[in-house]
């Protein structure tokens, strides 16, 4: 079976299985075959009056403090603007002098987001952009940009709450040079008890984590170095009405 | 097992200079970089509440423990439980031969180098690589890690560059640290792409859904436990935590206190197999990986049961008992450690890995100064855990032989004077200076470097008691007993009189037990608690002779002693244990003491102008009793003295009881910045409220040709009553 489209946060979405059992099994347990830790966070996880999007200025203060790069947009619309800019910027050495080359990207969340796979779509009318995780799976080691999503923030430590259950999106997040991630910006927590708090509704199995910054060391004579292992920049384009 | 020749290994750390630089810059940085990440937070509370956790995961952590094994299994991950580190690398061969391993990647982990782990890949023609830039550089230098957040801080960039180029076969420039980052970028990745089997510590285990938690800054956890198609988990019992919820209980503290950071870059949890995507016969498959859970025990549940030992699960290894340590900021963590550094590595060697005769060659350069209880996340107590190490090290081996002199003399008391008056009246006038003599023999001779020694005093204190009970108050407001201990008797014996001065004005009768001994701390010190019980029976007979409301002691360490441990000491004794609960509950350290009284006099109105003294906080009074203003209290009023703050007022001096004589390599260096921070300061007079200390700095200041004067708190208060 190549794919099957059912409902999903409101979107009609495809998702692949294996067989019809499967299918069929997942859904009498309400679950579907979604690589996550939790299918719908926002239903699921965060409750009432956890999450706020007035604890979102603290983490945006604390996440550009742990060096990443913040960039608060309205919608998906000029979102997919400052994407454009990012790479373009990239491109042209304009962060830290340094020409970073963006052709080949690897790109997670479409198939749940519609607005994020229109703007995967456009951007491959002048990248090369990977999206079905074969394919990331075999660019993983060239590819320069990853972009892919995050579900909350979190004020305390500026950190972004990924869930990454799937291979896909933790290579995409973690490989290439530049990370760059989607957050909704409403959804923002005070601490990282209450963010612990809500994982621990939804966290049956898989990953999922924090991510604050870029890769990191100081092992040479304490000296802060970014992009050990990991990316080198990490851009949060936090999204205003994204759900 | 190798013989350390500790003093040797001191003497060539205090000449690196590399490593000295380094040291002592990220000492001074520390203190304040940690507080700062803690803005606006209650640290005190997150402290107590991730100990609390911590306590109750101790106490059902055989319960805990099947709970995540059950969580692990369900999920399909595979559960071992080991004994020890030869079984844990007995499951690694099984699990490597079963899924035909050649390549291994591992994040860092203590649990795998307290095992020496690597032994077991590399026997068996396994390619294994350490992706932790910092282990990785000393892996290839062969080096031992000397911290366990920052393993190779003592090396600087040009040392770091020599291993980079050791490895990778070209010459890589130590200038330019950016370019060293680029190419470990480069090598490892090419590593992480190409292992089948990964291997990660955890920073915690969580029982109610199998997950485990690892907190890194470059990534590489994360890396290890996504591109490898087989993941494995070697786990110590200490990092259970019931549940995701409480995950943030060891969120919010270790990296504040670990890398100063309110979070480091990598959160990551892991709970079961999760997918991979890799080329499995030249075809592309998506499988969950295979998950392996290694549960660690290695001496940790034997630890668990003892009520002292299972302290030590209340550890997060966040390093930060090193960072502050005055004996680790100057030798560094090879010196002091075994595999594990520090004062928490003194404590983890002598529990694990059947340590403990690695710990007792190392042990003893914990001072007890307890500046590490005052930063640890969960509180450990590390220096009572080191005290019961030793006294179990005494029990299995016996005492060291060095001590036999001071068993023979420590219960007799004017033995001990004579003994002492003896060695000094062998040095002749032109030796001593002032009160300070500058040579002496026997034992004391390594102490005579960089300081002077004081002069062992004509009469002891306790010859000069007698005459002072007419001066008693006819109705007294109390009746106290008056403790010397050793220093305060034969040598600040003038200090006593002053001591016996002050508690008279202060509406007290004074009386001075004459049996009474020393406190017994230099034994109990080193383990000996047979001989320990023995001293603190006949004080505790001394003092029941005589009824009063309190018994002072101007010794902070004596204090602590008779205070604290006498308690502990009969345990197991009924008659005694009841004996030694009266004498405990009158104990009271002299300045906080007197301070009471002279509030209750109205005399502690702070006066201004005056001569500039400044005052020392020694380790046994701030951090042992808890007593840091009450002395400035008295300070600040009394009439024509100015109280001037220095820096570090709260730092050792070096003294800590008879560390000061066996390692004076370390001591002095401790002495000569103390030295430094009292002169900066422009005050004529260092006060203490300690005679150990008063001995270690005021040798110093004289030696030193400050011209500076060291007084006890109670020659201050004393000259200024009329
Ligand atoms: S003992 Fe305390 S300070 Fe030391 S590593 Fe453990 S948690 Fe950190
Ligand atoms: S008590 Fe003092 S010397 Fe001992 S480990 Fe703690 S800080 Fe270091």
């Amino acid at each position: 079976m190549e794919g099957v489209l059912l409902p999903f946060r409101g979107n009609i979405l495809k998702y692949e299985v294996t067989d019809v059992c499967d299918l069929l099994q997942a859904m009498c347990k309400g679950e579907l075959i979604v690589k996550k830790v939790c299918r719908d966070w926002p239903k699921e996880a965060f409750g009432s009056g956890l999450v706020d999007e007035c604890y979102y200025d603290e983490f945006e203060k604390n996440a550009t403090t742990a060096a990443a790069k913040v960039f608060k947009v309205k919608d998906f619309a000029e979102g997919e603007v400052k994407l454009q800019e990012i790479l373009k910027n990239l491109a042209a050495g304009k962060y830290d002098d340094k020409v970073l080359p963006t052709k080949e990207i690897l790109a997670v969340g479409g198939e749940e987001r519609p607005e994020l796979k229109a703007i995967y779509d456009n951007l491959g009318k002048d990248y090369t952009v990977f999206t079905d995780k074969f394919d990331i799976a075999k660019h993983k080691a060239s590819a320069e940009v990853g972009i892919s999503v995050a579900e909350f923030c979190i004020a305390e430590s500026g950190s972004i709450v990924v869930d990454n259950k799937s291979y896909e999106a933790r290579v995409t997040s973690m490989l290439p040079y530049t990370n760059i991630v989607f957050v909704p910006a409403k959804y923002a927590v005070k601490d990282m008890s209450v963010a612990c708090e809500i994982i621990g509704k939804v966290f049956k199995d898989g990953y999922c984590g924090f991510v604050t910054g870029p890769s990191r060391t100081a092992d040479i004579e304490r000296v802060l170095s970014l992009g050990v292992h990991g990316p080198n920049y990490l851009f949060i384009i936090a999204v205003e009405d994204m759900k | 097992m190798a013989e350390r020749n500790i003093k040797e290994e001191i003497k060539a750390k205090l000449k690196d200079d590399v490593m000295q630089g380094a040291l002592s810059k990220f000492a001074e940085q520390y203190p304040g970089s940690r507080l700062k990440s803690y803005e606006g937070q209650d640290i005190d509370a997150l402290r107590n509440s991730f100990r609390d956790m911590k306590i109750d995961a101790v106490n059902h952590i055989e319960e805990l423990a099947d709970k995540f094994q059950a969580s692990v299994e369900k999920r399909g991950g595979v559960f071992y439980r080991a004994k020890d580190g030869d079984e844990v690398k007995r499951i690694l061969v099984e699990i490597c031969r079963e899924n035909n391993v050649h390549k291994v990647v591992k994040s860092k982990s203590m649990a795998s180098e307290e095992i020496h782990m690597n032994e077991c890949f590399t026997n068996n023609g396994i390619e294994v690589k350490e992706t932790d830039l910092g282990e990785w550089m000393i892996a290839i230098a062969g080096h031992k890690p000397s911290h366990m957040v920052m393993p190779a801080i003592h090396l600087n960039r040009y040392q770091c560059a020599e291993m980079f180029t050791q490895e990778l076969k070209e010459e890589v420039p130590g200038e330019n640290i950016p370019y060293m980052i680029q190419k470990a970028r480069e090598t490892l990745r090419e590593k992480f792409l190409a292992a089948d089997m990964g291997v990660t510590g955890a920073n915690f285990g969580i029982a109610e859904n199998g997950a485990i938690g690892l907190v890194t800054n470059e990534g590489n956890a994360r890396l290890v436990t996504t591109l490898p198609r087989i993941h494995v988990v070697l786990i110590g019992y200490e990092k259970l935590i019931p549940t995701v919820a409480d995950a943030a209980k060891v969120l919010r503290l270790l990296p504040r206190n670990g890398t100063c950071q309110r979070m480091t870059s990598y959160m990551t949890m892991v709970d079961g197999p999760t997918p991979v995507i890799y080329e499995k016969n030249g075809e592309w498959v998506e499988e969950d990986r295979k998950q392996y859970v290694i549960l660690m025990d290695n001496g940790r549940l034997e630890a668990a049961k003892d009520p002292i030992f299972k302290q030590v699960y209340q550890c997060v290894r966040c390093a930060s008992c090193l960072n502050v340590c005055p004996i680790w900021t100057k030798v560094g963590g090879h010196v002091y450690g075994h595999i594990y550094s520090g004062g928490i590595g003194a404590v983890l060697t002598g529990l694990l890995n059947n340590g403990l005769d690695d710990f007792a060659k190392f042990s003893d350069l914990c001072i007890g100064c307890r500046t590490c209880v005052t930063v640890c996340p969960g509180k450990m107590p590390i220096p009572d855990i080191i005290d019961e190490l030793r006294s179990r090290y005494i029990q299995k081996n016996g005492a060291p032989s060095m001590d036999g002199i001071f068993q023979s003399v420590m219960s007799d008391r004017s033995m001990m004077h004579t003994l002492l008056l003896k060695a000094a009246s062998l040095t002749s006038a032109p030796f001593t200076n002032g009160k300070f003599i500058r040579h002496l023999p026997l034992f004391f001779a390594n102490m005579t470097k960089g300081r002077s020694l004081p002069a062992i005093a004509p009469t002891p204190a306790r010859d000069r008691m007698e005459a002072l009970y007419r001066n008693n108050p006819k109705n007294p407001r109390y009746k106290v007993a008056y403790f010397s201990g050793c220093n305060m008797d034969f040598i600040f014996s003038d200090s006593s009189v002053n001591v016996v001065k002050v508690l008279q004005d202060a509406e007290c009768s004074v009386v001075y037990p004459m049996e009474q001994s020393c406190c017994g701390k230099p034994i109990l010190g080193v383990g000996d608690r047979e001989t320990g019980r023995k001293i603190a029976k006949k004080n505790i007979e001394a003092f029941e002779k005589y009824d009063v409301d309190y018994i002072i002691s101007a010794c902070p360490t004596c204090t602590e002693t008779l205070h604290e441990t006498y308690k502990k000491l009969f345990a197991n004794d009924p008659e005694w244990s009841r004996r030694a609960e009266a004498f405990c509950k009158k104990v009271r350290e002299f300045s906080s003491f007197v301070a009471e009284q002279y509030k209750r006099m109205g005399r502690l109105t702070p006066t201004s102008g005056g001569e500039k003294v400044t005052y020392h906080d020694s380790c046994h009074i701030k951090r042992g009793l808890g007593i840091s203003e009450e002395p400035r209290a008295l300070l600040k009023a009394a009439k024509g003295v100015e109280l001037v703050e220095m820096h570090n007022c709260d730092k050792c001096c070096g003294m800590a009881g008879s560390f000061g004589m066996k390692y004076q390599e370390v001591s002095i260096p401790m002495l000569e910045e103390k030295v430094k921070n009292i002169k900066d300061t422009g005050a004529t007079t260092a006060v203490v409220a300690c005679p150990a200390c008063m001995m270690q700095i005021g040798g110093g200041l004289d030696k030193a040709e400050t011209g500076i004067q060291t007084k006890h708190i109670a020659d201050i208060l004393a000259e200024r009553i009329k």
